[in-house]
């Protein structure tokens, strides 16, 4: 069962590695930046500005970091992915005895928490908040 | 219905600019927002020539991504190409119901919606089509909310090319239609953020958009 979660999670950058050298380097890099790096900034420039600011602080570059995760978060489409690995799976379903394992369930929930992660950020109250932290420094 | 001097004034005519980052109102003049430290506009400039420039290049891209294949399976040698549509036939015989549905949703019923609504909503702002603001507002709603679901086909592409790799008996390579489709998915979702929906309210109200006003002065 670990070896499911394994496997799925390493999927991701193996799908834009497999693209990059399979002719279509474009949407390889696409895909990399649209289920990996975007994530990857969005889910640590959350954390990094969110902590310290739960203490009333604001983190050093926090401005900067909430720029980037204005900036990013339309392009975060890790439950898109998600939706394709299920489709991927049933098309896969034809030509091989698929089962999903507990691994596949744990990840996609991970996902889903992610998405509602981001979606449940008052980008207001964000920016609000980081400004009353600034000016009390 | 409303009069045009029945509402209220607008931030731009007291020369206050909401960032298009932080969504902080402050006077024009600073230039800089002080928040976040982006450049400040009225509206988001050049908004209606961008989104147009933006959204013709998708509605050319759209005809290629529906017509090349976006996939080859080889299978004992023998190359199979695979478009958007055979998929989607594909799995409507199989009688995947529910997921023939969700991607001939995603891949070719919402392209083509965004790219009308968003000319639409042009033509609009422009004055040149009449329009609801209620309905409007919706359509610009759903595209931007909608836009990114269309990349799922091109997942689905990723992770068969990198599944199916079964040497001789079986191997997937990405087509041409893969890299027009990512295209169209990236052009329309650039067009719907170059989109300034306040020009729509301008536009309601009988005002010019505030930087022309601007423009004009100098
Ligand atoms: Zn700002």
């Amino acid at each position: 069962m670990d070896a499911g979660s394994i496997r799925t999670t390493l999927t991701l950058p193996r799908a834009a590695h497999a693209l990059i050298h399979e002719g279509t380097p474009i949407v390889g890099w696409g895909v990399a930046v649209f289920t990996i790096l975007t994530p990857l900034i969005l889910a640590g420039g959350l954390v990094y500005v969110c902590v310290p600011l739960l203490f009333g602080r604001i983190a050093p570059g926090g401005m900067f970091v909430a720029r980037w995760i204005s900036i990013t978060e339309p392009w975060n489409m890790i439950e898109v992915f998600l939706l394709g690995v299920l489709v991927s799976l049933m098309k896969l379903g034809k030509l091989a005895d698929l089962h999903f394992g507990m691994g596949f369930w744990a990840f996609a929930v991970l996902m889903f928490c992610m998405a509602a992660a981001v979606a449940a950020i008052d980008k207001k109250e964000l920016w609000d908040r980081l400004e009353v932290a600034k000016n009390h420094v | 219905m409303y009069k045009a001097n029945s509402y209220p004034p607008r931030g731009a005519e007291q020369g206050l600019a909401s960032c298009h980052i932080c969504e902080k109102a402050s006077p024009i003049s600073i230039g800089v927002c002080p928040r976040c430290g982006a450049h400040l506009h009225f509206r988001k400039p050049d908004s209606i020539n961008r989104t147009i420039a933006l959204m013709l290049s998708a509605a050319v891209l759209y005809i290629p991504a529906n017509l090349l294949p976006i996939l080859t399976i080889r299978e004992l040698g023998i190359p199979r190409e695979k478009t958007i549509i055979s998929g989607l036939v594909e799995f409507w015989q199989m009688g995947s119901y529910p997921i023939a549905i969700v991607i001939f949703s995603a891949s070719i019923l919402i392209p083509l919606l965004k790219i009308i609504a968003l000319l639409w909503l042009c033509g609009a702002a422009k004055g040149m089509i009449p329009y609801s603001a209620k309905m409007l507002g919706k359509v610009y709603w759903v595209t931007e909310l909608l836009g990114r679901w269309s990349m799922v086909d091109i997942f689905v592409v990723a992770i068969l090319v990198a599944m199916v790799q079964l040497g001789n008996y079986m191997t997937v390579t990405p087509g041409p239609g893969a890299l027009a489709f990512a295209g169209v998915v990236i052009l329309t979702m650039l067009a719907a953020m170059s989109f300034d929906p306040r020009l729509l309210w301008d536009q309601l109200e009988g005002k010019t958009e505030p930087d022309k006003i601007n423009s004009d002065c100098e």
